[in-house]
């Protein structure tokens, strides 16, 4: 049972690094929708780089890097172009599909190196997350950085107006969710299943996306949300541990993503935008103009 | 009148020197050669029409904009501001005619934002006290813990200018401060600015089209034409009509709306008509009123009273909760807008360039918004091109509008001659009830006029109009029944007879008849 929710754990925290990131940069007003892509091309560099120089360190610092970039190329269509977010994420999520299984596809396999230590079953990656956490809380509520990035979330203007540069602070916040996104990948494939194969994150990426909607950006309940889906998809894997002989395997892994269904339909709700209508950073997806 | 602190004999250093500023736009000379000196410890008015050059000349004294030629002069020193940091620095603080505020945090919050001192670790806790100092000094009341979407406009106000001072802000730029506050929160504001100058030393300037607030509040005035300086004068020695002229160059005629002799047919009847806002919130409640041909009602209110929902609600784009709309005796309420306009109905509505018009469609295809339903206009199913450039011609023409052809595109437009275009097409439909929304909002002087006499015009031919303003003056001159309306209630329906501007403005800010009548 406990190896049970050690490895549930270790698979919330791919879910809780990507959107962690995911967060810091909506809360600055980017929104990333190409998350999936970032996390399949910093897994996929990172398990490259591991498997050819035989060291984790270099490919945790490859996937890291490679995701910082995205995570600026996002800032840069975004931010300096004011293009639609939308549109800008989406074409990095396909280019990055496409990218990673066409490097990836000779390296289809397992990563051939030692698995990576951990505490009595426990991934260090899940008590790293838990400080990360705790990190971003304390910046974005305790620090004047942290009102500068929710400031620059809520009304681009009125931060620009008080002598902040909203472009340097979103720059660096795409960066931020950038390189947690890539860590996120890099953490899937070195630790969590260190195998290559054909799109392994399997949607990963954009149950992290919903997850940032469903904590109302709030990195507290973002870490909860991301425990709840890790043990479901933990159980998805292996239903017969806990409810033996109830439904096929297949319709238990589809559960992730069934519920992710009903938290958008609900959170799309006027009741909800009602009762939580602040939480939503006032101008998330907008790109900003100086006046 | 107050009288200004220091001579304003070439003696006196000023705080704050334009020299020459010249600033080119594609097309627009936006600054010919303009000179600017602001004294210290007084309150400097800059008077000038929309496209007179005062948001240039403040975005350059804020450097938000840098002059082509020119220079700035801080107390004698000449400095350059390459952003508002730089004059943030320098001790200049603007306040702009949009909040800048963002209203899902709180007052302390806002105010510590961006700070230079407040740098890492966040401690609200240690700078609430350093902040209330300030309010105490400067005696504003406002709660620091209190999130900015919860206060009145003229207390979030306050919370910029608190903001700016926090800063160490030493001459305060305001633009427009008036154009969102009630009567009562004006006169706040004024005695407030005063009080800072006379006591704190603070300079301001003003930057506004409203010649009453710069006849009651201002030391000197410098009055910009066309991107020129034609006027600097001591408010002492000022008069409205000389600054109106200045301001546009010549007089122009104000017309003021007469009593047609004999009422005519009753055309609109509202009872207890009640509505929600977009938040589900009950946003009108109780709304009773009547209306007769070539009757215009003035609706007074600071926007955020419920006007857009009673606009909405009149022109069918929004279901009544309660009560019901008769026009012509009809029960209308909960018809279809286009059902509105086939019955009558003709809706101006305040924002311009979101719903009144299409920015990237042709004048003729904006024209035709009101018309494609208009059996002489499309017949098939098919729009008749041919007369709707014909009948957008006459409207050009009719309603002086200034456009190269019928199809250019409406973004091209100014915002005066978009306004006469809709206006006009509206009109041409010979409504018997416009309800005319915010209609001169953002107009320059003449095209302001224009709209008045336009709605004048229509009131002549027997149309019933509901006019919804902020503009105090405005309504008080074109209505015969004025409806002050707070938090979604009209105060009263006063004949325009009983309506002067003490009572209105009261009821604007909440004040209930009765109260009124006792104070």
């Amino acid at each position: 049972m406990w190896e049970l929710l050690a490895r549930s754990l270790e698979a919330s925290t791919i879910f809780l690094f990507a959107a962690l990131g995911e967060l810091i940069n909506q809360r600055a007003g980017v929104l990333n929708v190409g998350l999936e892509g970032l996390m399949l091309f910093g897994g996929t560099t990172a398990f490259i780089t591991a498997q050819a120089t035989g060291s984790y360190p270099l490919g945790f610092v490859a996937g890291l890097a490679i995701g910082g970039l995205l995570g600026l190329a996002h800032g840069f269509f975004s931010i300096t172009l004011r293009g639609d977010q939308v549109v800008s994420g989406m074409g990095l999520w396909i280019l990055s599909f496409g990218l990673t299984t066409y490097l990836g596809n000779p390296h289809t396999g397992p990563l051939g190196l030692g698995r990576i230590a951990s505490f009595f079953g426990l991934s260090p990656f899940f008590v790293l997350g838990v400080a990360l956490v705790g990190i971003t809380w304390f910046l974005l509520f305790r620090t004047t950085q942290g009102l500068a990035i929710r400031s620059v979330g809520e009304n681009p203007a009125a931060a620009e107006g008080s002598g902040i540069s909203v472009t340097a602070v979103r720059y660096v916040c795409v960066l931020c969710g950038g390189v947690l996104a890539g860590l996120s990948g890099a953490a899937y494939t070195l630790s969590y299943n260190p195998v290559w194969n054909y799109n392994f994150l399997m949607g990963w990426g954009f149950v992290s996306l919903a997850l940032v909607f469903f904590s109302m950006w709030n990195p507290w309940i973002l870490l909860a949300g991301a425990s709840l889906f890790g043990i479901m998809w933990q159980l998805s894997l292996s239903p017969e541990l806990v409810l033996p002989g109830v439904l096929s395997r297949y319709v238990w892994r589809m559960v992730p993503f069934a519920i992710t269904i009903p938290i958008l339909s609900v959170i799309s709700t006027p009741w909800f935008r009602r009762r939580w209508g602040l939480a939503r950073p006032e101008a998330l997806g907008r790109p900003y103009e100086k006046s | 009148m107050p009288k200004p602190l220091h001579a304003d004999g070439p003696s006196a250093e000023p705080i704050l020197a334009a020299r020459a500023l010249t600033k080119r736009f594609p097309g627009v000379l936006a600054l010919d050669h303009v000179d600017v000196e602001v004294q210290e410890r007084e309150i400097h008015a800059i008077l000038g029409q929309n496209g007179a050059g005062k948001t240039t000349l403040m975005n350059i004294l804020f450097g938000l904009v840098q002059p082509d030629e020119g220079a700035l002069f801080l107390r004698g020193h000449q400095v350059e501001f390459r952003s508002p940091h730089d004059a943030l620095a320098h001790g200049i603080g603007m306040v702009h005619q949009t909040r800048r505020l963002v209203s899902a945090h709180t007052v302390l919050e806002n105010i510590v934002l961006g700070h230079p001192r407040v740098r890492g670790v966040l401690n609200l806790r240690r700078v609430a006290p350093e902040v209330e100092v300030l309010c105490n000094k400067y005696g504003f009341t406002v709660d620091l813990a209190a999130r900015v979407w919860q206060l009145p406009e003229g207390e979030r106000q306050w919370v910029e200018i608190l903001k700016a001072l926090y800063r160490g802000a030493q001459a305060l730029i305001l633009d427009e401060p008036t154009s969102t506050l009630t009567p009562p929160e004006v006169t706040t504001l004024l005695a407030g600015l005063q009080a800072l100058v006379r006591d704190q030393g603070v300079t301001i300037l003003l930057v506004t089209h409203k010649l009453p607030i710069v006849m009651a509040a201002s030391h000197r005035v410098t009055v910009l034409r066309s991107g020129k300086v034609v006027a600097r004068v001591r408010t002492a020695d000022a008069t409205e009509d000389m600054l109106v002229r200045h301001m546009i160059g010549r007089d122009i005629a104000v017309r003021t709306g007469k009593r047609s002799g004999e009422p005519g047919l009753p055309v609109l009847q509202v009872d207890r008509l009640s509505a929600v806002n977009d938040k589900g919130q009950l946003a009108l409640q109780d709304i009773s009123f009547s209306l007769r041909e070539g009757e215009i009602l003035g609706v007074a209110g600071v926007t955020g009273n419920g006007q857009d929902e009673l606009a909405q609600v009149l022109a069918g784009l929004r279901d009544a909760v309660s009560g019901t709309v008769r026009f012509d005796g009809r029960d209308v309420t909960g018809l279809s807008p286009l059902a509105h306009w086939r019955v009558g109905i003709g809706y101006v509505p305040a924002e311009r360039v979101e719903v009144a018009s299409i920015a990237a469609f042709s004048l003729v295809e904006n024209t035709a918004l009101n018309y494609h339903f208009d059996p002489a206009f499309a017949r098939r199913g098919l729009l008749d091109d041919a007369r709707l450039e014909q009948l957008t011609r006459n409207i050009l023409s009719g309603y002086d509008v200034k456009a190269p052809t019928a199809r250019t595109r409406a973004q091209h437009l100014s915002g005066g001659n978009l306004q006469k275009l809709i206006l006009g097409r509206v009109l041409s439909r010979k409504p018997r009830l416009l309800i005319a929304h915010l209609p001169t909002q953002g107009l320059d002087v003449e095209a302001a006029a224009f709209v008045r006499a336009a709605l004048l015009d229509a009131k002549a031919d027997g149309a019933a109009i509901v006019l919804i303003s902020e503009d105090l003056d405005e309504i008080l001159s074109l209505a015969d029944w004025v409806a002050p309306i707070y938090e979604g209630r009209f105060g009263a329906v006063l004949p325009r007879a009983e309506a002067d501007i003490e009572t209105v403005g009261a009821m604007m800010a909440g004040w209930s008849a009765k109260e009124v009548r006792v104070q």
